[in-house]
This record gives C-alpha cells, sequence and structure tokens, in this order.
C-alpha cells in the first residue's frame, strides 16, 4: 500500500467521486449491459436495481455502463436511461463504432444527458468527425483508453497518453483537453492472456504518478478472453470478480468490471479491498476516507 | 497483435508495402523498409532495454540489445523482392541515438554511446542474413564528429560481412577528413541540398565509395529529369567510378507521397540517362 507524490485529482460526476490518493474515495463499478441482440430492458431494470442495492450496502459508487451496437437501440437505450434511471445517476454509454458514437452524442444532447453522460471512448483511432462530434455535443467526463499498438507496456501507454506515438497529432490528454473535456477517467487497455495483459494493472500506479489522472481498467476482458479458464468453469466468476481487486491494490480508482450480473460478488469484494487499504492508508500516510467510503459504514 | 477495441489482428504490412511499391514501382534498385512503424530513433530504442519512450527517448537504466528490432520487416520484405532488386538494412547509428536521448541513468555521454554500439552490432549481425547492404544513419556527425566515432562505428559493423554504408546528412563539409576514414564501404551524403560538398571533397583524397544525393528530401519543389542528370554528371567530374549508388539526400518522411514517388521516378530516368 502506497500514497503518490504527484498531486491526484479528483473528478465528480453527479456526486460521485472519482480519484485522489489510495484510501481517500471508494474504487467506482462499471457493470457492464451488453445486450445480446435486442436489448432486455426489464432484464436490465432488475440488474441495475440489483447493483444499486448492493453499492448503498457496501458504499462503493456504481455506474451502469451501457453497450450501444446498432444504430437501432440508441433511441431505445437512451429512453431506457430517461426513464429507468435515477436523475441524479450518471452512466457510461460505450460505444465502439465512430458513427454510433456520433449519433449518440447528438441524441443525448437533445434529451439533456450530458451532464450525466461517462463517454467511453476516446483512443487513438479517433477521427476529425468524432472530434466535431464531442466539440459540438460535450460530455460532462470520458474514459481515454490508452491503448497503443506499438508497445503494450506501461511506457507505451503512457506514450500515447502523451504524444500520441504518432498515431495521432498529438497526445491523448491533449486532444481530450482541446475538445473541452475537462474530466478524464484513464483506462489502462487492458489485453488479451499472453498479449501483455498484466500491463493493464502494472501501468496504473504508473499513470498516475506521471499525470495525476483517475485510472483504471476492464480486466475482466482479460478473463473474458481467456481460454485457459474454460477448464475451471465453476470458478470463473469467482476469478472474473477477483481480478477486479488488482485495481484498488495498485492505486487505482475504478474498474469496467463485465456483466453487471456479477454485482453480487464484486461489490463486497471491492468494499473489502478498499477497507483494508484505507486502514493502513490512514494511518500510515493519514488519508482520511471520504465521509461514503466503504470503511465509514464500520466506524 | 490484436486490436484492443474489436479484436481484429493489427499489422503494419499494409504501411511497409506502401513505402517498398513505390520504391518498385519508381524503378528503384535498392529497397528499404521506408522506416515507416516510427521515427528512425524510436524505431531502435522502444526495443532496447534500458530505453523508454516519453516525449523524447529516455534512458534509465542500462542499454542492451533485447530482441530483434527490423529483422521481421525485413524477412517480409525479402520475400517479396525479386531477385534483381537488393535490400537495405537501416540502422540508426549510436552517436545520434545517444545524442537524441535523455540520460536518466549513466551521466557518461560516450559509454552511452558505446552500449548503443555494441546493442546496433546485435541487430547488425541479426541483419546481415536477410539484407543486401547495411546503412547506418549518423546525421549528428554533421554537427560534430567526436573523437570515438571510428571505434563506434568499428563495434557496430564489427564481423559484419555485407556491404556497410554510413548515411551522415546535413552539411558535412567540416568533418569530412573524419568520415573518410570511418570503416565502411561506402559515404553517403547530401549533395543535392548542400552542393558546397562537391567543392570540399575535391580537397581530398579517399577510396571510399559514394552514394551521391540527387534529389532533396527537404522541399516539395520535384527537380527535372535534367537537374537531376547535370547534378549527376557534376558528381561524377569529381567522383568518377567511386559513385555506386545514386539515392536521395535524406529520408523521404516528410515529403507528400506523391512529391516522394515523383522525385525517386525521375531520379531512376536520370540514372538511365547518364549510365544507360
Amino acid at each position: 500500500m502506497f500514497s503518490f507524490t504527484e498531486e491526484q485529482k479528483i473528478f465528480e460526476i453527479c456526486e460521485i467521486k472519482i480519484g485522489g490518493q489510495p484510501g481517500e474515495n471508494p474504487t467506482v463499478l462499471f457493470g457492464g449491459l451488453f445486450f445480446k441482440g435486442e436489448p432486455d430492458f426489464k432484464k436490465a431494470e432488475i440488474e441495475i436495481k440489483k447493483m444499486f442495492e448492493i453499492s448503498n450496502k457496501t458504499g462503493i459508487p456504481s455506474i451502469p455502463d451501457f453497450f450501444i451496437k446498432k444504430e437501432e437501440y440508441i433511441d431505445k437505450i437512451i429512453d431506457f436511461i430517461t426513464e429507468s434511471i435515477p436523475k441524479n445517476q450518471p452512466f457510461s454509454v460505450d460505444i465502439i463504432e465512430p458513427d454510433l458514437k456520433i449519433i449518440t452524442l447528438e441524441k443525448l444532447s437533445k434529451k439533456n444527458l450530458l451532464k450525466r453522460t461517462i463517454y467511453n471512448s476516446i483512443h487513438v483511432g479517433i477521427k476529425d468527425e468524432e472530434r466535431d462530434a464531442l466539440k459540438k455535443n460535450t460530455p460532462e467526463m470520458a474514459v481515454i483508453v490508452a491503448f497503443n499498438p506499438k508497445d503494450k507496456s506501461p511506457d507505451g501507454k503512457i506514450e500515447v497518453l502523451q504524444n500520441g506515438a504518432n498515431l495521432t497529432d498529438v497526445g491523448l490528454l491533449e486532444i481530450a483537453k482541446n475538445l473541452g473535456i475537462k474530466k478524464i477517467l484513464v483506462d489502462t487497455a487492458a489485453m488479451a492472456p499472453g498479449d501483455y495483459s498484466g500491463a493493464a494493472i502494472a501501468a496504473i500506479p504508473v499513470i498516475k504518478e506521471e499525470f495525476g489522472l483517475p485510472t483504471g481498467c476492464a480486466i475482466h476482458n482479460v478473463v473474458e478472453k481467456s481460454n485457459w479458464l474454460e477448464n475451471f468453469s465453476n470458478v470463473k466468476k469467482s476469478v472474473d470478480s477477483a481480478s477486479n481487486i488488482n485495481i484498488p491494490a495498485f492505486g487505482g480508482d475504478f474498474a469496467i468490471f463485465g456483466p453487471i450480473g456479477n454485482s453480487d460478488l464484486v461489490f463486497p469484494m471491492i468494499a473489502w479491498q478498499d477497507i483494508l487499504i484505507s486502514e493502513y492508508t490512514e494511518n500510515y500516510f493519514g488519508i482520511s476516507p471520504e465521509k461514503n467510503h466503504p470503511r465509514r459504514k464500520f466506524f | 497483435m490484436n486490436n484492443y477495441f474489436n479484436q481484429t489482428k493489427i499489422s503494419w504490412d499494409k504501411y511497409i508495402d506502401f513505402a517498398v511499391n513505390d520504391m518498385i514501382n519508381a524503378g528503384i534498385d535498392i529497397i528499404s523498409d521506408g522506416q515507416t512503424r516510427d521515427p528512425f530513433v524510436n524505431i531502435f530504442t522502444r526495443k532496447l532495454k534500458g530505453c523508454r519512450i516519453r516525449e523524447r527517448t529516455e534512458i534509465i537504466d542500462r542499454i542492451q540489445y533485447f530482441e530483434q528490432i527490423t529483422v521481421v520487416d525485413q524477412k517480409y520484405i525479402r520475400n517479396k523482392l525479386t531477385k534483381d532488386k537488393e535490400l537495405l538494412g537501416l540502422l540508426t547509428g549510436p552517436y545520434t541515438l545517444t545524442k537524441s536521448s535523455l540520460d536518466l541513468f549513466y551521466n557518461d555521454e560516450k559509454q552511452i554511446a558505446f552500449d548503443f554500439a555494441e546493442a546496433l552490432r546485435k541487430e547488425a549481425k541479426n541483419l546481415e542474413k536477410y539484407v543486401d547492404m547495411i546503412s547506418i544513419d549518423e546525421p549528428f556527425f554533421s554537427m560534430g564528429v567526436p573523437d570515438y566515432a571510428k571505434e563506434l562505428i568499428k563495434i557496430t559493423t564489427k564481423d559484419v560481412k555485407c556491404p556497410v554504408r554510413l548515411h551522415c546528412c546535413g552539411d558535412v563539409s567540416c568533418v569530412i577528413s573524419e568520415l573518410i576514414d570511418m570503416p565502411v564501404d561506402i559515404l553517403s551524403h547530401e549533395f543535392k541540398a548542400t552542393s558546397k560538398l562537391f567543392d570540399v571533397f575535391k580537397n581530398y583524397n579517399f577510396s571510399k565509395k559514394i552514394c551521391l544525393g540527387s534529389v532533396r528530401s527537404d522541399t516539395t519543389k520535384v527537380e527535372s529529369i535534367d537537374e537531376i542528370v547535370n547534378h549527376i554528371n557534376k558528381g561524377i567530374d569529381i567522383f568518377g567510378e567511386k559513385i555506386v549508388q545514386l539515392a536521395p539526400d535524406c529520408g523521404q518522411r516528410l515529403l507528400p507521397r506523391d512529391v516522394a514517388f515523383q522525385k525517386l521516378k525521375n531520379l531512376v530516368k536520370a540514372y538511365e540517362i547518364v549510365y544507360g
């Protein structure tokens, strides 16, 4: 357990704080709503409700992460957010296709939802059209994925943030700044097993010490892509959930933990880890946990 | 490796193909990989132990050769080339790597340069199995050649069996006596942009062969065939049969692709006129 020498930024979205020194704020958990085919909103509503309940119980903040794969789902998902998610609750939109990103931003703006939106994500593949859309419809917060196809090490991840590794005109942090995005989360881009997967965890303290920005990752991606784990299918969910403990243990601030259905395991695990960290960092470094920190549940 | 977002395989081959095909289509005989992957310093420091890339390369530990750097790309190109084409392996020289990096470990510039040289020697030994010639790029020599420069090049090329060229762009008129003494087969300079080099070289007796820079790399103006022919003839007046290669003055990285291609095409046509 450690503390960073670089000043750590804390960003707030709808009263959820992300970032800071280890032990200061609870780890924020993003639960994924992947929707295989047509979105099943009844199931989604139940799962989100369960996540919010366990979030309240543990003191670990939660954010639903909506995957949008097709244009025809955009309106339906946005309507669902408007109608079924509490008005003070932030959410993230996780979209791969640049065209869908642009349309979604436009629609979120029309529904006045950008103040609650975490845009997932900006990366080295960003095109001019996406930049224009982000400038016009700027979300409150954005995830920057530090994926460097030239170098998967922590240094390579820093390179894309700092100077774009000659893949973008300037570094990704400067791109976000130029677009007017003030609240940035850095995702360290967890790769498949055998493809330097551990670097996503190792990069967390390196990036936090270098930039002081809230940092985390979707370590679930590593588990999801593992064939080896199929030999132990009875523990796969446990391994998937437990992998997230690495993030706060290495000083990270958020975990995009995979299927929202894993909330029942992930939230208590992360709460437990946050308590352990806080007990040490308060005693040794004098870092007091924020008022909603899981450790406060024990005071 | 796979793309993080959609899990498709990421390959750099198409960018290498752009460069190689343009060289082939222009009629160039000696083909390189085009150094499309990275700036010429980063290509090497990215894969050497002890270096990390930030705004510049930073040296944070002892420099050591860890894995092959350019060999995979050379193998890829070798398989695409017909037998009448030669393949040129490119090394960014130890002095240029040293001068381009920020030292956070050694506090001894000379030792950094020698460790880079040792690492590059290992790459050169791996490269020689696939290429016909190795070119060492040392632009920093134009700003002064250190007294240990000859030793650096000697280490870099130790036991290398293929011919070695030393490319040094910029105005090298003040360091020619050092350059002609280097343990290499061919000297390559930017004679087109720095035509005064013709007059300075006249004053030296040397046995090395010459790669005559014949089209500029720092301007988008495409030289006419006649202009290049005149330039080559001027070179022949001074160097005669020492000229064994014609080339652009330097890398064409900063030129638009169509301009770079046209320059290469005109260079080849000028060569055909002069040398038949």
